[in-house]
């Protein structure tokens, strides 16, 4: 479906640009699904990696298995941040994403209204700051 | 070089570029129908031998982009074709020296040159010139086809000297240096000398003749050429040379893999480079042919050593990028490479490293471009990421190309275009603008993205000039979303439901608000119950449905239809409102005004009236009842409504509605009939609760009180009433009810039919409430008991038995029994009127209209005891009513030819009747002071008399007469003798009973009552009988009687009484003492008259 199920972005202004940002990295997310998928369907690295670089941010991609995409687009400059800690943000938002599937009273599909997922996200996003 | 030329593909390494220009003034669309037959010609065999030239047609090309014509052989101007107009032969010189200057604009490299002339009738003064063609006109022309391909061997020949030129004269002269434009000066001064020098010499040179080779379609000799440019390049590190000996190389690669050609489409290509469709024909050389071997054996030998490999090519291609991108003057042939790599990754489908090979086509800086450029750019790049299958990315491009179509920098901002584009991106971003799409499932794609999509629609096509196009859209923004500035916009261009259509073909499907209000439900209303119609029963076969055979079939018949299309089982009328009523609610966070709601229907003439609506925001689910008025009867289908919402008209079809509940949109209508409209005397009332009527009364009377309404039924309908009846109905009432409680006389009103519209009747109908209050069970056990203590002398009583003994200190009339009797009843009747006329009737429809008439009944005046007296006559007894006055108001009571009694407020009174033939009824006169029962204030009460009472009240059936001297005697008559005369004694029994009575012996016993208790019944000597004083009756007969007669002689005055004693026979028998119940006779004896 490919339809934003939470976005968050800080500083808030300018979002929309991220929205754009986002929505193309999903043909990159796509084109490596279907790469990979052909080679070895069960056992998936879920982690894409750097989807592409922009001039200003990095884009990374993380795909379950279920198809749900996580987008997260950092600054360039941020040199704190490299693949292994993208991967554990990741791995992290994965587990609070679960926690939300798991609620009874979640439609898959909907957009996430959860507080606890967003509060990790927002840990995540002041770790990163 | 600043034009890049985005179409470039590998292949176009192999042609050669032709310009064809126009030349003064030639019509464009002329100029083009020539263009495009001179661009028919693409590629030329050549005679003689298996290769193949191709060509490049371009009717455009920047002198400065011929300048690189050294450095990639195809980017050379090789030929010229110029198109004039001349019409007359003095213009000829001038022309043709026209043709000479444009010749010199490209002059350094043409190979061959040619003017086509229009239009020049008749001799050409000079003479014959091979580079000169004339025609009579741009229609008459029909061997220019033979002469491009004519000019394009000859510039073939060219080429072919050219190559065979240049990749003979390798050893011995010093070879030229070539440049590209930008490095001329950087070589000036340079030792010529040196072996570097040498080398790069000869490297460039040997790319050159590769190029050359590739173009004369020597493909095979052209990968050796490249091949041997690399490693002579690379050596000196001459890297843009080598970089384009290394495209090259890819080039002829691709050429070879890829006889399909890479670029995509051929539409996008300019015109007159060679189509795909004609590009699979080409017969390439060193290509496999269908039979799989190549035309000429000789290049096989060679083609797997020299020829790159799939992912050989792209390495190249990268490395060659790379080189290039070491110069910043080489900026459009690297992104001209990159588009190139793209396309043959495209090919192999490898879409990821296009991407990042796009990503890199994003940076490379071309210095100033012009606006125009910037688009194509953004264009070129958007349809690359198509290609590749990123349809987001390209989406996104696209936008960013229309965006920049209306840049604020750019003077005339082209809001078409910008619109054309944005519109393209829209699949890109899973949007489509037909809201059939858009209600289908669940929401898709970005929403914010798309949002911010169609702002900008709304924008450009405002921009546009085209109002009507940015209503639609924001009216499609608004169903998606939420907006209110289309209120604006309506306001000066109504939103419609018409299909607008682009002027290049694009048609944007009406959108309907169906979510603004949301509707819920949608359900028919049947018309009030006064105004359905009522099919008349008994014509035969049309109650019955003819769909089954069997009257009773187990197996239902299942409507397998769409829910929406069953029937519904009432009717409406012609010409009678109808409504519809549809549960809404505003989603939207503000209040919603709806205007002209109205319905949508099918079959029959509907006449819709518009209601107009204003929800409050985020309401709750609200009802909207919307009316209409069939016009001819038949079956109507309620398909929809429209609405108008923001100044957009919308139709919303239930159809295409999700979520509706509905109980079936389909309905017969029934011709018209006639309307009544009742008033009565009375006030309306609340509704009766249990039945469905029209209007209802409800009026307060006392008990036996009579009242009369007046029912005034006017036709307010159009049709005329022809028919008129009346029928009553008593709702269930456990009270007894005395006579009957509506009574009316239709005569009169019958006699104004039939009555036409606007006319009306009135028909009087009178309510009398009479009803038992008295009929509590213990209370007549009551008064029976009482009667024994009001039987006075049981002596001259008829005789009683008495069934119980009383209970004493029996509580009559204390607080608790007054409020039992106190509480209110309720009558509760129908009165129905049936009706029927117009074309209706003969169709067999009628209505009906119903009056509930409902009568609180006071108790007024009541009994609550009756009990009997005897009279001093056997013939008479007297009733004993205890009358209790219920009401508040002082009453005054009387019957038949008695005294007024008044009974005060909650009194109540014993009231004394002599008893007659029938049960007494008691007429009672209020004296209210109450204004509303002044009008009519006579109340008739009619109590029940119990079985046991009235049996005390008849008479015995058998019948006793005693007559004394020739008079009846009876308790009260004091019959007169005279002492010494004999009185004849007769004693009469008339038998009124069913039954043969008798044997009786009766004794006739005198006696005198001394008024003090003594009676003295020793008589002997004072009164002696005539006769036997005992009496034998034999059997009585019914109806019969039997006389015994016998006389007295009293001796001596004064008062005797005769008791007549009775004794029966037979003990068998048992007939109620009271029938035997004789009067005594009271006889006074006189002194006899002295005469």
């Amino acid at each position: 479906m490919n339809c934003p199920l939470y976005i968050r972005s800080v500083p808030t202004q300018g979002e929309l640009k991220f929205h754009y940002t986002v929505h193309t990295s999903l043909d990159v997310v796509e084109e490596k699904i279907s790469g990979v998928g052909k080679a070895l369907a069960d056992q998936r690295e879920l982690y894409l990696g750097l989807l592409y670089p922009t001039e200003d941010y990095k884009v990374y991609g993380y795909v379950t298995n279920s198809k749900v995409k996580f987008v997260i687009v950092v600054d360039s400059s941020n040199t704190s941040l490299r693949d292994n800690e993208i991967r554990s943000m990741f791995r992290k938002l994965h587990n609070s994403f679960t926690d939300v599937m798991c609620n009874p009273f979640y439609n898959p599909g909907d957009p996430i209204q959860s507080k606890a997922f967003d509060s990790i996200v927002s840990t995540m996003m002041v770790q990163a700051c | 070089m600043s034009v890049p030329d985005y179409m470039q593909c590998a292949e176009d390494h192999q042609t050669a570029l032709v310009v064809v220009q126009p030349m003064g003034i030639v019509p464009e669309d002329q100029f083009f129908r020539i263009y495009k037959r001179i661009a028919s010609v693409s590629q030329v065999s050549i005679r003689d031998s298996q290769r193949v030239l191709f060509i490049r047609y371009r009717h455009h090309y920047p002198p400065e982009n011929n300048e690189w014509g050294d450095f990639q052989t195809h980017r050379k101007v090789v030929g010229l074709i110029s198109v004039t107009s001349c019409t007359t032969t003095k213009e000829w010189p001038q022309t043709s020296d026209r043709f000479q200057g444009q010749k010199e604009v490209f002059g350094s490299t043409l190979y061959d040159s040619r003017l086509l002339v229009f239009g020049l009738q008749g001799e050409v003064a000079e003479q014959q010139r091979t580079d000169v063609a004339f025609y009579p006109s741009y229609d008459d022309c029909p061997d220019v086809e033979k002469r491009v391909e004519d000019f394009v061997e000859s510039i073939f020949i060219v080429l072919e000297s050219k190559r065979l030129d240049r990749a003979t004269d390798k050893s011995g002269d010093k070879i030229q240096l070539l440049c590209a434009p930008f490095e001329k000066k950087d070589f000036v001064g340079l030792d010529t000398d040196s072996r570097h020098y040498k080398k790069r010499c000869q490297g460039r040179m040997r790319k050159h003749v590769g190029d050359l080779c590739l173009q004369a379609g020597m493909l095979q000799d052209a990968l050796v050429h490249y091949h041997m440019a690399v490693e002579l390049l690379r050596s000196v590190n001459d890297f843009l040379w080598l970089g384009a000996a290394l495209e090259g190389l890819c080039s002829a690669s691709v050429i070879f893999h890829y006889p399909g050609g890479t670029a995509w489409k051929s539409g996008a290509r300019k015109p007159g480079v060679s189509s795909a469709a004609d590009a699979g024909k080409r017969h390439r050389p060193g290509a496999l042919t269908t039979n799989g071997i190549s035309a000429d054996t000789s290049t096989e030998i060679g083609r797997a050593k020299n020829c790159l490999s799939q992912e050989d090519i792209i390495e190249k291609y990268k490395e060659a990028i790379s080189y290039y991108g070491k110069y910043k003057s080489a900026g459009v042939i690297e992104l001209e490479a990159c588009i190139k790599a793209v396309r043959v990754l495209a090919i192999q489908k490898r879409a990821r490293e296009a991407s990042e090979c796009l990503q890199n086509v994003v940076y490379i800086n071309l210095g100033q471009l012009s606006e125009e450029e910037k688009i194509q750019r953004y264009s070129v790049l958007s349809e690359l990421y198509e290609l590749i299958g990123f349809h987001r990315k390209s989406a996104f491009f696209k936008r960013v190309a229309a965006m920049q179509c209306v840049a604020p920098t750019i003077p005339e901002p082209g809001w078409k275009a910008c619109y054309k584009l944005l519109l393209e991106t829209l699949p890109g971003y899973s949007l489509s603008l037909d809201p059939k799409d858009f209600s289908k499932g669940t929401h898709r794609g970005w929403a914010a993205v798309q949002l911010r999509l169609l702002h900008e629609l709304v924008y450009a096509s405002r921009r546009m000039g085209n109002p009507g196009l940015s209503v639609r859209h924001l009216s499609f923004l608004l169903k998606k979303e939420v907006t209110q500035s289309l209120e604006n916009y309506t306001s000066k261009c109504p939103g419609g439901m018409e299909v607008i259509s682009l002027p290049d073909g694009l048609k944007l499907p009406p959108v309907s608000f169906t979510k603004l209000p949301i509707v819920r439900s949608v359900s028919l209303l049947n018309l009030p119950v006064s105004l359905r119609p009522h099919k008349v029963k008994g014509l035969l076969g049309q109650g019955m449905s003819s769909a089954s055979p069997f009257i009773y079939s187990p197996i239902t018949m299942h409507s397998r239809g769409d829910e929406r299309s069953k029937k519904i089982d009432f009717q409406w009328v012609q010409g009678d409102v109808c409504e519809v009523q549809l549960m809404v609610y505003n989603p939207m966070p503000f209040e919603l005004r709806v205007e002209n709601m109205g319905l949508l229907t099918s079959g029959v003439d509907f006449e819709s009236l518009p209601a107009a609506l204003s929800l409050p925001a985020e309401s709750g689910l609200y009802p909207v009842t919307l009316v209409g008025v069939p016009r001819t009867a038949g079956n109507i289908t309620i398909n929809g409504y429209h609405t108008s919402v923001f100044g957009v008209s919308s139709d919303c079809l239930l159809e295409g509605l999700v979520g509706v509940k509905s109980s079936g949109c389909m309905v017969e209508v029934v011709p018209s009939l006639p309307r009544l409209q009742l008033c009565t005397s009375l006030p309306r009332s609340a509704h009766l609760s249990s039945e469905d009527l029209s209007t209802s009364v409800s009026l307060r009377l006392f008990n036996g009180e009579m009242q009369q309404l007046t029912i005034t039924l006017e036709n307010i309908g159009t049709e005329t009433l022809n028919t008129l009846e009346l029928t009553s109905k008593n709702l269930s009432t456990k009270e007894k009810l005395f006579g009957e409680f509506l009574t009316w006389d239709l005569q009169d009103a019958l006699s104004h039919l039939p009555l036409k519209s606007g006319q009306s009747v009135s028909i009087p109908v009178n309510i009398s409430a009479k009803l038992d209050f008295s009929g509590q069970e213990n209370l007549l056990h009551d008064l029976n008991d009482d009667g024994i203590s009001v039987t006075g002398l049981p002596v001259s009583s008829p005789l009683r038995q008495v069934l119980k003994p009383r209970a004493e200190n029996k509580p009559v009339g204390s607080d608790a029994s007054k409020n039992e009797f106190n509480h209110v009843k309720m009558l509760e009747a129908v009165l129905t009127f049936k009706y029927s006329g117009g074309a209706g009737q003969v169709e067999g429809y009628s209505r009906e209209l119903s009056l509930g008439v409902r009568v609180d009944v006071e108790p007024s005046v009541f009994f609550t005891r009756v009990s009997t007296l005897p009279a001093t006559s056997t013939r008479q007894c007297h009733l004993l009513l205890d009358v209790f006055n219920s009401t508040e108001h002082e009453l005054t009571l009387s019957a038949k030819n008695n005294q007024d009694l008044v009974l005060h407020a909650s009194e109540c009174q014993r009231y004394t009747h002599t008893h007659t033939q029938t049960p007494p009824s008691l007429k009672a006169i209020s004296q209210s002071q109450r204004t509303s029962l002044l009008l009519r204030n006579e109340l008739f009460v009619e109590g029940v008399l119990n079985q046991l009472i009235l049996e005390h009240l008849q008479l015995a059936p058998l019948q006793w007469d005693v007559v004394v001297n020739g008079k009846p005697c009876d308790c009260d008559v004091i019959a007169d003798c005279r002492v010494g005369d004999a009185v004849p004694l007769e004693v009469k029994l008339t038998n009124r009973s069913k039954s043969a009575v008798g044997p009786f012996s009766l004794t006739v016993v005198p006696f005198q009552d001394y008024q003090n208790g003594v009676q003295n019944y020793d008589l002997q000597d004072a009164v002696s009988f005539i006769g036997s004083n005992t009496f034998y009756i034999s059997t009585v007969k019914p109806t019969e009687n039997s006389v015994c007669v016998g006389a007295l002689l009293f001796l001596y005055t004064g008062d005797f009484y005769l008791n007549i004693k009775f004794q029966d026979d037979s003990t068998a028998r048992d007939l109620p003492p009271a029938w035997f119940c004789l009067p005594s006779v009271h006889v006074k004896a006189q002194e006899p008259v002295e005469l």
